[in-house]
């Protein structure tokens, strides 16, 4: 079996609202997938479906081959799977080492306290307790949660949401490290940057759907639009030499060009024109399609931005 | 073995957490009980040394046992889903028996501290003398915590808020402590009355409790009840497992 993950025209309703409406995708061994949406899309709706803590209105869900709506596939999925959830929580009265043993303890193997803190750097911090600690501090205890016991399939919900950049750079780091010792990773996030640092592939859902699915760089040169290079300079117009490159237009006093081939040639092409002609430039500036601009096209918006 | 230690550490936990790290919890759990043994035995009696306090020992345990059922396990739960503690350990391996059981052991343990102190109050304060078998008391103590957890489980299963299963627990917990022969004997009632809250489990607990206990019954005379008890702890354990929700 070559697919860690298979969704299949998953759909689940609260009431009449259809938080997820008919997702279908596949994760590969070995790949890091990532779900990228607004707030409200139904990432969280669709990995709880993945784990066993949603039942789907319809679809299915296969994780490792097994249906987390079975109660005995899912007693054979859970020790195999390690979940960082969106909203948990831990008592407030333990402290680290004691969680970390605890949760040891119910996956049958030997405690590594010690050694799961420090590798999410709360080495220093095992005999604190979860109410003393930070959102962030909490956030990397849910990591080590989650990978103790060494799971084949992880589902991470947000996991940097309320870390620094030091806390970022380690989970991070952890789910490369994962990946490239063969296990399978979901993951959903806001964050543009996180999604195209990490993922094999972006799923893009909007209300429920999948909006696009693509490698990173294949869903900026699918959906990122032109690069663009814009020039402000006195006595500039784009002459007969400059015609070939793209479409140019000027607002105010500013000329861009929209192009589909490389940025730097065009740009190199332009600089030389400007000279040719004596033109004096004031500005100049070379924009390459990012994720964002993809994600902005895909979704005809911005994340976070308000319908 | 894997199991045995993942019981081990769980309910060892529970009282780390729950119980020893909480000082409020603890007062409640260890002072309140010989608090309520004063006042009660000064506010319902005539004077000293009567046979109040003898009546309230058991009584008291009883109600604690209601109230470790309802409050410490039934709102407890609904407590832990709200926080979202059940979703966690729903993703984990552990089987619920594990996660419930551990909480059974450590209401119980509760329970016989909270019996011992009362008990040493009583005959401290108010020499009151338990004259019953030890072994059939701590059989009847076991069964009417089995029963009250069992039942106090549904109202965390069902409950959606933890407000909503704190309102429940006290409509419950504080009305049935004075209709079940806890705190003030239901023979003052009309008979019929009496008769009719003799049907509660809770007076059928505290009833056979406090005649084993304090008077020397043996257990054996209260088949019938100890029957009812049990059916009540397999409907509230079947009822429990059918509707629980981690989610
Ligand atoms: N229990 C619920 N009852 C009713 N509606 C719900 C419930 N849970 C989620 N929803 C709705 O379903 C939609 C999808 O929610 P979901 O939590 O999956 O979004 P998300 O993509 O994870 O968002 P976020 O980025 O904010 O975490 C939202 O509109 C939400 O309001
Ligand atoms: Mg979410």
């Amino acid at each position: 079996m070559d697919q860690a993950i298979v969704v299949e025209q998953l759909v689940k309703r609260y009431g009449d609202f259809p938080a997820v409406d008919g997702i279908t995708f596949a994760v590969p061994h070995g790949t890091i997938f990532g779900l990228l949406g607004r707030n409200g899309a139904g990432k969280t709706t669709t990995l709880e479906c993945c784990i066993g803590l949603g039942k789907p209105t319809s679809g299915s869900v296969r994780v490792l081959g097994l249906d987390p709506t079975r109660a005995r596939d899912l007693a054979r999925m859970r020790p195999r799977i390690g979940v960082q959830l969106q909203a948990t929580s831990l008592p407030e009265k333990a402290n680290v080492r004691e969680v970390l043993v605890l949760y040891a303890a119910y996956y049958g193997i030997a405690p590594r306290a010690a050694e799961m803190a420090e590798r999410v750097g709360l080495g220093d911090k095992l005999d604190r307790q979860i109410a003393q600690m930070s959102g962030g501090e909490q956030q990397r205890l849910a990591l080590a949660l989650a990978l103790q016991h060494d799971p084949d399939v992880l589902f991470l919900d947000e996991p940097t949401a309320g870390m620094d950049a030091f806390g970022r750079r380690i989970l991070w780091n952890e789910v490369e490290r994962l990946r490239d010792a063969g296990k399978s990773i979901v993951l959903t996030t806001h964050y543009i940057e996180e999604a195209e640092r990490l993922s094999d592939r972006i799923c893009v859902i909007q209300r429920g759907k999948i909006v696009a699915e693509a490698p990173p760089a294949e869903l900026v040169a699918r959906y990122g639009g032109d690069a663009t290079v814009s020039i402000v300079a006195d006595g500039f117009a784009p002459g007969e030499s400059l015609d070939g490159l793209g479409t140019w237009t000027l607002a105010g006093a500013k000329w861009t060009l929209a192009t589909r081939g490389e940025p730097g040639l065009a740009l190199a092409a332009i600089v030389t024109h400007a000279n040719e002609i004596g033109a004096t430039i004031t500005s100049l500036d070379m924009h390459r399609p990012t994720l964002e601009d993809a994600f902005i096209a895909i979704t005809g918006e911005t994340i976070g931005e308000a319908e | 073995m894997t199991l045995l230690r993942m019981f081990a550490i769980q309910t060892k936990m529970n009282f780390v957490w729950y119980f020893r790290r909480d000082g409020e919890m603890m007062f409640w759990t260890l002072a309140m009980p010989v608090f309520f043994l004063v006042l009660f035995s000064f506010a319902f009696s005539t004077g000293p040394n009567s046979g109040s306090a003898t009546f309230l020992v058991p009584g008291i345990i009883g109600a604690q046992v209601l109230s470790s059922g309802f409050w410490g396990v039934g709102v407890m739960l609904a407590t832990f889903r709200e926080k979202h503690l059940l979703r966690r350990v729903y993703l984990t391996p552990m089987p619920p028996w594990v996660f419930f059981g551990s909480l059974v052991v450590y209401r119980m343990v509760l329970l016989a501290a909270q019996a011992v102190i009362l008990v040493a109050a009583g005959a401290l304060l108010f020499h009151v003398r338990i004259t019953g078998n030890p072994l059939e008391i701590f059989a009847i103590l076991l069964l009417g915590t089995a029963t009250f957890i069992s039942l106090g489980t549904i109202i965390g299963a069902l409950a959606r808020t933890t407000e909503s299963a704190n309102n429940i627990a006290s409509i419950l917990t504080v009305p049935l402590a004075f209709l079940s022969d806890a705190y003030v004997p239901i023979d003052r009632f009309p008979h019929a009355v009496s008769s009719a809250l003799r049907m509660l489990p809770s007076t059928q607990f505290i009833d056979t409790f406090r005649d084993v206990s304090t008077h020397g019954a043996p257990l054996a005379h209260y088949g019938a009840w100890i029957g009812a008890l049990v059916l009540w702890t397999i409907a509230g354990t079947v009822i429990s497992a059918r509707t629980f929700r981690w989610v």
